[in-house]
């Protein structure tokens, strides 16, 4: 082990920074695309599955390429959103957290998806045969018991975004203290002979970071289970 | 619970067909590893090679540092050119190339690129100025509030003498935070090429590889550490690699590397 320079603290604090906020901004849009693949039949349901797993079938050099052509300051969506709102994206820590997401949204997707799909519909339409509204039937009926599914599926994207290097450094490339994520500083450092100590050191804290956040997932989950099965949950 | 085992069975039957697929990966060629810097060049100057009558070659090409990691893990490679010599210099320390076949090959010119459309058209005719400390300043005030693309300054050879020259010339405290690092060199290319970035530094051999770029200016020579590509013969590969290192010294090899912008070392 190696003491860690300050851009490798700063690389680890960006990594949470970055990873936090795309987990939660991806996460509404998360359970409405889980809801809408699970529950609703419409036209294009097919082609809307397809785009929410392209970033796990695609090479995420390629993903992080079209994320360039569509966010980069001469693409279309990402000039029109600089001359409107003043927002960069290309280059800055925002464009690295939208990757992220980006990469992290079909496992997000997929876990909330399957515990939608294990609810009994006939639960929702019982609420529903009641009185209540569908929203109100979401938040009361189907919300908590599929929030073992939303956190397991935060939690693996929590993970994949922590993770995420091959959109990231094509789309935002390697700035420090901008856009040098763990795995950026880690595939940098490798590239210089002798520096194997700090990586090495910057591998052990990632291994902590990702255990610690799949052990709290553990030990929430588990009270949400118990909390659903009507049980205090145990000591 | 069967199917279970059928399914396993077929995994198993699968992966073993897999293995015997790679088993028996032809040995017989001669395998060269080398910078992606190098693919275009040294892709005419093995299709020479075969041409000649020499043995038939592979190729893998990758960053330096990749490819010097996975020879000094024993790959089967017989000869390497890497894009700068700290690599080349740590596998002749390790042992796994042989020192005295390791020399310098080609040499490389740093130069500043900015996207075509960007360029006053006369400096597409002219020889492009050498930058110096009174005139550089000047170069970078197109940059505005863009930014300049490099390799990575700390660990990429191009970033590294990227950032060498920049101290040089006293820009670097000015510039440092205007710099977007890519993993490659070729990634800071395509971030010009595609007009994402003003301004980026390259090789020249880069910026002669891509038409959607222009050549502002050069780096003097002195103001970063030469720019040499070295070759070398794996260790215990020396008989088999030295008709190829030989060849490389050729009038032809040399011709090819020079008419793709590099400077064929004596």
């Amino acid at each position: 082990m190696e003491a860690l320079p300050p851009d490798l603290i700063d690389a680890i604090l960006l990594s949470l920074k970055v990873s936090l906020t795309a987990t939660i901004l991806s996460l509404p849009a998360g359970v409405l695309a889980a809801y809408a693949l699970a529950r609703w039949r419409f036209p294009g349901r097919q082609i809307l599955n397809g785009l929410v797993h392209l970033p796990l079938i695609l090479p995420p050099v390629v993903t992080g390429y079209l994320l360039l052509l569509a966010f980069g300051t001469r693409g279309p969506i990402g000039g029109f959103l600089e001359a409107q709102f003043g927002l960069t994206l290309a280059f800055r820590w925002t464009g690295a957290a939208l990757a992220a997401a980006i990469m992290a949204f079909p496992l997000l997707v997929r876990a909330i998806r399957l515990s939608i799909e294990a609810v009994d519909p006939k639960l929702e339409e019982a609420a529903a045969t009641l009185g209540a509204s569908r929203v109100w039937v979401f938040a009361t009926v189907t919300l908590p018991l599929i929030l073992p599914g939303i956190l397991a599926g935060t939690i693996l994207a929590f993970a994949k975004a922590m993770g995420e290097f091959g959109a990231t450094i094509t789309f935002v490339s390697n700035i420090p203290g901008e856009t040098q994520t763990i795995p950026t500083a880690i595939y940098a450092l490798l590239q210089v002979p002798g520096r194997e100590g700090a990586a090495s050191t910057l591998v052990l804290i990632s291994i902590a970071i990702a255990m610690a956040a799949l052990l709290l997932s553990e030990a929430v989950s588990r009270r949400v289970a118990a909390r659903i099965g009507g049980r205090e949950a145990p000591a | 619970m069967s199917q279970i085992r059928s399914y396993l069975r077929a995994l198993g039957y699968a992966l073993l067909a897999a293995m015997l697929c790679i088993a028996p990966a032809r040995a017989s060629d001669l395998t060269i590893f080398a910078a992606a810097s190098l693919k275009e060049a040294l892709e005419e100057v093995t299709a020479l090679w075969t041409a000649e009558g020499g043995e038939p070659t592979r190729t893998s090409f990758a960053g330096s540092a990749a490819l010097a990691r996975q020879i000094a893990r024993g790959a089967p490679a017989d000869v390497f050119i890497s894009a700068n010599t700290a690599w080349m210099t740590y596998l002749a320390e390790d042992g796994a190339v042989a020192a005295e076949t390791h020399r310098g090959l080609l040499a490389n010119r740093l130069v500043l690129i900015a996207p075509s459309e960007a360029a006053q058209p006369a400096s597409v005719l002219h020889e492009p100025p050498t930058l110096s400390t009174e005139t550089a300043a000047a170069f970078f005030h197109r940059l505005g509030d863009g930014r300049l693309a490099m390799a990575f300054v700390d660990a990429v050879p191009a970033g590294i003498y990227g950032k060498a020259a920049l101290e040089m010339l006293g820009l670097w405290p000015r510039l440092s935070r205007s710099v977007v690092q890519t993993d490659n060199v070729r990634t800071a290319l395509a971030l010009v090429a595609r007009g994402e970035t003003p301004l980026g530094i390259v090789y020249a051999t880069d910026a002669l590889a891509e038409p959607r770029v222009t050549v502002l200016a050069r780096f003097p020579k002195e103001s970063h550490p030469p720019i040499t590509y070295p070759v070398a013969a794996i260790a215990g590969r020396e008989t088999r690699a030295a008709p190829f290192l030989s060849f490389l010294s050729t009038e032809p090899a040399r011709g090819t590397f020079a008419r793709h912008g590099f400077i064929p070392l004596p």
